[in-house]
């Protein structure tokens, strides 16, 4: 049961090194706080055991949180936020589906929707080169003006899996399948488990400032505490060096 | 050798002990359902100490009383009170508030704890964020069908309005004695659980850590202290006996 006191400057040492990793996650998050449908971080931390010994504390793990973020309107016809379960397919290479929630959608050169990055949309339909206004509606369905007639140009699907928060970063927004999330299933938006379209809007980070500001706040005051206690272990040791004065 | 100089080194030894457990208190601060380690410490033995009288006439050796030989730490126990709630708003995150833990399913066996940070994983079953399975009240996994997850402060999980299970609650009614820290956030039972008394659960919440940083802070001071001041004694009989031998033991 006895430690040395060595043991007990790691177990600040680690503990330092893991606040910091933490420090990236939010900061991470903070950066974040514009992109719209970003889904911010959670760093999960653990106790450490070995039998009896005290190990300090961890960071086991990575968690992607998946709450709704709140949807602003804006005056894009091709912006589109999705409200509730899903989301948007991208064709990101070659037989290879990302995932996003960043519904903010260009017509490229040869009618397909695309997003910024330039991956088009994976859906059923193409919109008409000469269509003059595009209208996406709660359901999925793309109606656009051509002439003086609406034509349905094609249908929207949303992808939900099992578990959203296994989804992987894949950078520029866009999240991969991975085996923690679950198979990607399609289905139309309004049905059973998935959420509808809301053309016109954008949906925005999910990142709470207050939490993430909260969060700086007991960060910096616990790494303080813990240099505290390096220093203290420290001084302990040095005591123990110094005890015999000839 | 004098008994005092040991004494004193034993003081230094519980410093280590409890400095340790400071660490690791600290460290946890931000760790959602740690529960923080409590020392303590106890008189090491006591021995009799005796006079031997200079009358041969009278009893060759009095007793005098009786002297401690230092200090010693005893097993440490871990300080169950609850601790705050944090509002998360993740629809798998479960607080316990009162008596009762979660029961988790690791390869080791059951385990219990207060961490309530769950996901649904792939496959449909609630998993603590290591992958380990939660327990129902009987015991068994929790596998959910997909849609909206409600999780009433009785435990009761309704999917979608459909009834799915209820999660398992195990309360003890002394956890101090029956639970033992097991790493990842979890305690081991000696026996099956005693208690009755089960605390209502909020979704959407997390029991943060319950260490307290101004008493551990203050325990820092007082261990620093301490140890200071057997280091102290130690050079104190480290001079006595230095003395005794230079002097004392001198020839000519």
């Amino acid at each position: 049961m006895s430690g040395s006191l060595f043991h007990v400057l790691n177990i600040s040492r680690i503990d330092m090194l893991t606040k910091m990793d933490d420090l990236d996650i939010v900061s991470n998050n903070v950066a974040n706080i514009n992109t719209s449908g970003y889904k911010s971080n959670r760093g999960n931390f653990q106790e450490m055991l070995e039998k009896l010994n005290y190990e300090g504390v961890t960071l086991s793990s990575s968690q992607l949180i998946t709450k709704q973020g709140a949807i602003h309107e804006t005056n894009n016809q091709l912006d589109v936020a999705i409200q509730g379960n899903g989301f948007f397919g991208l064709t990101i290479a070659a037989g290879k589906t990302g995932y996003t929630r960043d519904g903010q959608f260009l017509l490229d050169a040869s009618g397909r929707l695309v997003n910024s990055n330039g991956y088009p949309l994976v859906w059923t339909g193409t919109i008409p080169l000469e269509a003059t206004e595009v209208q996406i509606q709660e359901d999925g369905l793309v109606r656009a003006l051509v002439g003086d007639d609406w034509i349905d140009a094609g249908i929207i699907q949303l992808t939900r899996f099992a578990n959203p928060s296994g989804l992987t970063n894949n950078g520029n927004n866009i999240l991969l399948e991975s085996d923690s999330s679950g198979a990607p299933q399609a289905g139309a938006p309004g049905s059973t488990n998935f959420g509808t379209l809301m053309a016109h809007s954008i949906e925005g980070s999910n990142v709470n400032y207050a939490d993430e500001v909260t969060h700086l706040m007991t960060l910096q005051r616990a790494f303080q505490m813990s240099t505290r206690t390096f220093q203290t272990t420290d001084t302990m040791i040095s005591q123990a060096i110094h005890m015999r004065k000839a | 050798m004098i008994k005092g100089l040991y004494a004193a080194a034993s003081a230094m030894l519980a410093g280590i002990n409890r400095q340790q457990a400071i660490a690791h208190d600290v460290a946890n601060l931000d760790t959602p359902g740690f529960k923080q380690v409590l020392t303590s410490l106890d008189d090491f033995k006591l021995t009799q100490i005796l006079k031997t009288n200079p009358n041969a006439m009278a009893d060759p050796v009095s007793y005098l009383g009786m002297l401690g030989l230092g200090v010693e730490s005893v097993k440490d126990s871990t300080d169950f009170s609850q601790g705050g709630l944090q509002d998360t708003g993740n629809e798998f995150d479960l607080a316990i508030s009162g008596e009762g833990f979660f029961r988790v399913k690791t390869p080791a066996g059951e385990r219990y704890t207060r961490d309530g940070r769950f996901i649904k994983d792939a496959l449909g079953n609630l998993t603590t964020v290591d992958g380990n399975q939660v327990l129902n009240s009987s015991g068994q996994p929790i596998k959910l069908t997909d849609g909206e997850t409600v999780i009433a402060p009785d435990g009761t999980i309704t999917v979608n309005g459909v009834a799915a299970g209820q999660i398992g609650v195990a309360s003890f009614k002394e956890p101090k004695n029956e639970l033992t820290r097991d790493g990842e956030n979890t305690f081991t039972a000696t026996g099956a659980p005693t208690g009755t008394d089960k605390g209502p659960i909020s979704q959407g919440f997390l029991e943060m850590s319950n260490a307290n940083p101004t008493q551990l802070m203050t325990q820092l001071v007082e261990v620093s202290r301490s140890y200071e001041a057997a280091q102290q004694m130690v050079q104190n009989q480290d001079e006595l006996l230095g003395k005794t031998i230079a002097s004392l033991g001198r020839i000519g």
